[in-house]
């Protein structure tokens, strides 16, 4: 059997929830992993891991609606030095709000990535409220698609799934603002600064 | 005020009175965002990254019109652009609000804006459907009233902006 090849194109790679949606990939998958982040000086290196493996997953977060410019300049790579042989690529995407749909514009643009570039496209998983939903009740919904995800590149049955938290949008905004108000206590920070309309305020260098 | 975003050297004529700006972001020292939310929960409205970029996110917020000149790639704004979008979260909260039905992020002081996007490069038609649903897909995001998309030959760039030019010093 041979491994997929799992790539990080999460800006803030080491501590990313990609990453961590990544390992949950390889903790259910049939198939053993090789696990890599992207980052600018380790493109030619990624090329040619990508060499040994019939399989590749890209993990990422939805960035102003489209790929994050890291990814971007990884694709721009391969597409100018391609590798010799070019693997089944999958799609484990997830963004922040509530609609996983949000995600189609990004998984549109990798499929014509692959299409320009002769890669085969194999699966997606979309993923809705994915900045939090790892860390709440509903962390077993996405255990449960990544487990179908991960099957079906293993048995090379390839399909999309998207998953969210179960939950309306006004109990998401207020979920969301707890997790946010939370985030910036740790730091300090109230949720009247947090909200300040004030960009780049007069004490900006 | 006009701000026309261009990720190539532009030679126009603006006039002095600081109407419309234009910001050559290829000119620019301009890092990618590393992700660290330090804009929405450290300091709120401010980029930690201390670059070029936090000159240029308060003129989009300032802005009611904006231009976005940028070759496509992948249906997407190539790096340039999307590298200084990117950088621009400041101007939104972490807060999620409901917009148009949809989940979106509150924004600090946008002014709403009307985005005229200047696109070239090989652009085929499955590319500019991409590409029309994330300018769209952006707009929730970046408050824009209404927006239009312009595909253009390389050679053509300078000249439509020129022409959009003289089109509101004529208004």
């Amino acid at each position: 059997m041979e491994k997929i090849l799992i790539l990080n194109g999460s800006p803030r790679a080491t501590r990313s929830n990609s990453k961590r949606y990544a390992k949950l990939f390889s903790r259910h998958c049939p198939q053993e992993t090789d696990y890599r982040e992207i980052r600018k000086n380790n493109h030619a290196e990624l090329r040619a891991g990508m060499e040994h493996h019939a399989d590749l997953l890209l993990v990422f977060p939805l960035y102003a609606d489209a790929l994050p410019v890291g990814l971007l300049n990884f694709l721009k790579f391969l597409e100018t030095t391609p590798p010799d042989h070019r693997p089944v690529v999958s799609v484990l995407v997830n963004c922040g709000f509530l609609e996983p749909q949000q995600c189609e514009v990004v998984v549109r643009m990798l499929r014509l990535f692959c299409q320009r570039n002769g890669y085969p496209f194999g699966s997606v998983l979309m993923v809705g409220g994915g900045e939090a939903i790892l860390d709440s009740p509903f962390r077993f919904l996405v255990n449960r698609k990544i487990k179908h995800f991960a099957k079906s590149i293993a048995a090379r049955q390839y399909g999309t799934w998207q998953t969210t938290m179960p939950i309306g949008k006004r109990l998401f905004v207020l979920a969301s603002t707890q997790y946010w108000l939370q985030y910036g206590k740790r730091f300090g920070i109230s949720k009247r600064q947090m909200q300040t309309p004030v960009i780049e305020g007069p004490d900006s260098e | 005020m006009k701000l026309i975003l261009s990720d190539r050297p532009l030679n126009l004529e603006l006039p002095e009175n600081g109407e419309i700006r234009h910001v050559d972001l290829s000119t620019l020292q301009i890092a990618n965002c590393v992700g660290c939310f330090g804009c929405w929960t450290k300091t709120p409205g401010r980029c930690v990254i201390r670059d070029d970029a936090v000159r240029v996110y308060p003129l989009i917020a300032e802005s009611d019109t904006v231009v976005y000149v940028s070759r496509i790639k992948y249906g997407g704004y190539d790096t340039i652009m999307k590298r200084m979008l990117e950088r621009a979260i400041p101007i939104q909260q972490a807060f999620i609000r409901i917009h148009r039905g949809e989940t979106h992020h509150l924004q600090r002081a946008v002014t709403p804006k009307h985005a005229t996007i200047i696109a070239y490069g090989a652009i085929e038609q499955e590319e500019r459907s991409i590409f029309e649903r994330l300018v769209a897909r952006n707009g929730y995001n970046m408050n824009f009233i209404d927006h239009r998309i312009l595909y253009v030959a390389e050679s053509e760039v300078e000249k439509n902006v020129k022409d959009l030019i003289e089109t509101w010093k004529k208004s």
